[in-house]
């Protein structure tokens, strides 16, 4: 037999961990956020920002102080919503991409109800929260039903559902809906009745009742009804869950409807706190951010609530530094990139030990 | 003249249960060898020593004469041995040349596509197959597929080609197409070993024949011609042994009839052939048969997850509709299924997980909107302690569990809601001794209990020893049906395919 090198016969192996202890699992993650957030910071030194500076505008301006506490709250309520609604599809494998679509057509109920003045004042805000539901679950029934029924990849249908959603928005603020005032493609003013009101306390507003309370209807859903442990099959072992005779199609499509219902919750948040109209750009990046926070809180409810915060802190924290320092959008955005890729990455760790491997012959 | 193949002494032995004691083999050239053996009978294990996959613990390997070692499948392609396997190694989005070009490791990526065309031609004309070069492999039959198998290995420079039971896939035209040309290859002066388990092919198509049992080989190297069928089956199969557990009770009704039940493969073959079969409480049914005659379509069928081509299906006298797994499994039919972890148990999810999921609505479990998360882990705890599941809490994760304690898991689970009708498929395959007996009492238990049971099982002892009645499949039928005691022999002669 022939005598290998010791360069051959050592070698990078992987091996898969048997089991995962929690506390592990968030060692790994808060390490990879820590190298991540070094990077950035290398980042931003060697674009001349000072490393005090970087501690006080940004880490204690958006996490220690009230107003910047605040900010954080209102940008992450409709990114916890926007997450839920990732998570409720991707649990049972379902790719909802078109969760913008949905969020749209959130808004487009929400300003249905708001333009005609649907119902009494009193619960006109909760008639307009429902149609927001109605609506986006409705845009999410076609591509589920294709799926279902036919097996069309829902990773493209729901994708075109969006644009049609989109254009159908275009057609409505350039049409019909066009605000009269100051003819801008975007709908009227919703009135003072038809915004979400303050709780009180800085600008935070009862978008975060609304949010808080799907953390708590998704926990609900997927850890004690009987529903969330048959969801459970059909996402991990759909081929056991079909043997067994569960309804595989309907829990799929329901989860959909749901995940769709959800964007359109998110939608009503935006349009009724931030916005207070329909208009063509406020659906813009909430799809892909869902996608992420489902992915990073590995699609349950209480961490998606973190994981949104967090994303909400990313996004302030990038916008003062564009005003401070006014840094380019692009670095902005790199940075973001960075710290989410990081995490990300993290899960390969949690999930495989690398090791030296030593090759024995034959 | 040298011999092609010739393996001495050799041991073998996975996780300390010997596969193969003391085998040996030899094969000449411009011969095709057949080697015979139940399932298990360590023909593919020997085999693959041949073709590099595993290493033997001891023994010699010799080609053409000279003592080899064959540390790896480039190192078999080396020495001119090839082999296609039960399970292709293809790419199925690929083509047939791209396939054979990716084949050739070292050195292939200098023939162009171009000169693997060509050489596919050449061979093809050699021995009368024709394969279009550019086909895509997902495009293809099985029978075509495994012709590409066939030339990758010629391709490679084989001249000695080992085929692992290649007519199981295939029908009876395209068996005998295929047969007469591997005759004609090794009249070229190769070696074809041919493992199967199917007499017919034997007397038909070998020039000589070794046989194989219980991981030894019991008769080497004589003719076909020298043997009767009823002399090779019984070497195949062995002395009777048969050890019956427990008593045989009157049967009670009937509680599931198939009545002249097709159904075919994924592929477009026919699986089940206007199958018959009755199960009846109280009693357990052995449906013995060698593997691939369609037992894995009775089960699929059973479960509810393919839809028979025609026939009927009744439960407790009524008909269910084709392919509906829900309506069986909430008339009382429970499936220990053959693949554990595609169909029996979410390796990802927890013990406890596994075992309420299929009992959710029957009011142990709390309602529709609160589950009672109490009773999951407290029935879940009883079920662990009352089948003896090592190694196993309710949050442990199914795939930890080591084969046996997944089994009596799943077994748990089936015979919790006392099922009507159990259909257990390969039930105790991979499992320890200790394990299968285990098995093996459950389901005596749950018959006495007054279950139908279906044991469908690649192992003759296993249906001898626990089965009240007895029938054979073969090629989608059930050929033959006994009472127990039933004559091992016989149902030897029956499963192959030859009385």
């Amino acid at each position: 037999m022939t005598r290998r090198s010791w360069l051959r016969s050592t070698r990078l192996a992987l091996e898969v961990r048997q089991r995962i202890p929690p506390l592990h699992r968030a060692a790994f993650i808060l390490g990879a956020l820590i190298v991540g957030l070094a990077i950035c910071v290398a980042i931003l030194v060697g674009r001349g920002v000072g490393l005090a500076s970087i501690y006080e505008e940004f880490i204690a301006f958006t996490f220690f102080k009230a107003s910047g506490v605040s900010t954080v709250i209102v940008q992450s309520t409709p990114l916890v919503l926007a997450g839920l609604s990732a998570s409720l599809a991707f649990r049972v494998n379902y790719w909802n991409i078109g969760i913008e679509g949905q969020l749209f057509m959130g808004v487009i109920g929400a300003t249905l109800v708001a333009i005609f003045d649907v119902g009494p004042e009193s619960i006109r805000l909760v008639l307009m929260l429902v149609a927001a539901i109605v609506l986006g679950a409705a845009w999410a029934l076609p591509p589920a039903l294709l799926k279902v029924r036919l097996n069309v990849s829902e990773v493209i249908s729901t994708l075109l559902f969006s644009y049609i959603a989109f254009y159908f928005v275009l057609n409505q603020v350039y049409g019909p809906w066009q605000d009269p005032k100051d003819k801008f493609p975007h709908s009227e003013q919703y009135d003072a009745i038809e915004r979400l009101p303050p709780i009180g306390w800085e600008q935070v507003h009862y978008g975060i009742v609304v949010a808080l309370a799907a953390v708590a209807v998704v926990w609900w859903l997927v850890e004690r009804s009987r529903f969330g442990i048959q969801s459970r099959f059909v996402g991990t072992s759909p081929r056991m869950a079909l043997a067994i005779g569960l309804p595989v199609g309907a829990i799929v499509a329901s989860s959909a409807v749901l995940s769709g219902g959800m964007a359109g919750a998110a939608g009503f948040v935006i349009a009724t706190a931030t916005e207070f109209r329909l208009t063509p750009a406020m659906a813009a990046g909430y799809g892909f951010s869902g996608i992420v926070i489902a992915f990073l809180a590995g699609n349950r409810p209480f961490a998606t609530l973190i994981v949104a915060c967090l994303m909400g802190g990313l996004y302030v924290a990038g916008e003062s530094m564009k005003v401070f320092y006014s840094l380019p959008d692009a670095l902005v955005g790199l940075i973001q990139a960075i710290v989410v890729l990081s995490v990300t990455a993290s899960e390969f760790f949690v999930r495989y030990r690398l090791r030296l491997a030593h090759y024995r012959g034959a | 003249m040298n011999a092609a193949l010739e393996l001495q002494g050799v041991h073998k032995s996975f996780d300390g249960n010997p596969a193969l004691v003391d085998a040996f083999f030899s094969a000449a050239w411009g011969e095709v060898h057949a080697l015979l053996g139940e399932n298990g009978a360590g023909k593919s294990s020997l085999m693959n020593m041949v073709c590099g996959l595993y290493a033997p613990d001891t023994g010699s390997i010799k080609i053409d004469g000279r003592a080899v070692t064959v540390d790896g499948p480039l190192a078999a392609r080396g020495l001119g041995v090839g082999m296609v396997h039960q399970h292709f190694k293809l790419v199925a989005t690929m083509s047939v040349a791209e396939n054979i070009l990716l084949g050739h490791g070292k050195g292939g990526w200098r023939r162009s596509l171009r000169s693997v065309r060509g050489e596919i031609a050449g061979i093809g004309a050699r021995i009368g197959f024709t394969i279009d070069p550019d086909a895509r492999i997902d495009t293809l039959s099985v029978s075509e597929q495994q012709r590409v198998e066939i030339i990758k290995a010629m391709i490679g420079g084989a001249k000695i080609l080992i085929l692992d039971e290649p007519t199981a896939v295939l029908t009876d035209d395209e068996s005998a197409g295929l047969l007469t040309q591997l005759r004609l290859f090794a009249q070229s002066g190769a070696c074809i070993v041919l493992i199967t388990h199917k007499l017919r092919e034997v007397f038909s198509h070998a020039d000589r024949v070794t046989v194989m049992r219980g991981g030894q080989t019991v008769d080497a190297g004589r003719k076909p011609s020298d043997f009767t069928p009823e002399k090779l089956s019984a070497l195949m199969v062995g002395e009777a042994r048969v050890y019956q557990i427990g008593e045989h009770l009157p049967p009670g009704q009937v509680r599931l009839e198939l009545k002249q039940l097709s159904a075919r493969r994924d592929n477009g073959a026919v699986a089940l052939d206007r199958l018959n079969l009755q199960l009846r409480g109280g009693q357990v049914y052995g449906l013995a048969g060698v593997g691939g005659n369609g037992q894995a379509e009775l089960a699929e069928v059973l479960m509810g997850i393919r839809a028979p081509k025609s026939g009927v299906l009744e439960l407790e006298g009524g008909p269910v509709p084709p392919a509906s797994s829900g309506r069986l499994r909430r008339h009382g039919v429970a499936h220990v299924p053959a693949e554990r972890y595609l169909y029996g148990l979410a390796g990802d999810l927890t013990v406890m997980e596994n075992f309420v999921i299929t009992h959710l609505k029957d009011g142990r479990f709390g309602a529709w909107g609160w589950t009672d998360r109490r009773a999951f882990e407290r029935e879940t705890d009883a079920a662990i302690a009352a089948h003896n599941i090592q190694g196993a809490r309710a949050a442990t994760r199914a795939r930890l569990l080591s084969g046996g304690n997944a089994q009596k898991l799943v077994l748990a689970r089936e015979l919790s809601g006392e099922p009507g009708v159990l259909v257990a498929h390969s039930p105790t395959r991979g499992l320890d001794v200790r394990a299968c007996a285990a098995v093996h009492r459950a389901l005596r238990e749950a018959s006495r209990a007054g279950t139908a049971v279906l044991l469908i099982s690649e192992d003759l002892d296993e249906v001898l020893s626990v089965a009240d009645r007895i029938g054979v499949i073969n090629r989608g039928r059930i050929v033959r049906e006994y009472d127990a005691p039933a004559d091992r022999q016989e149902i030897g002669r029956f499963m192959v395919g030859h009385a």
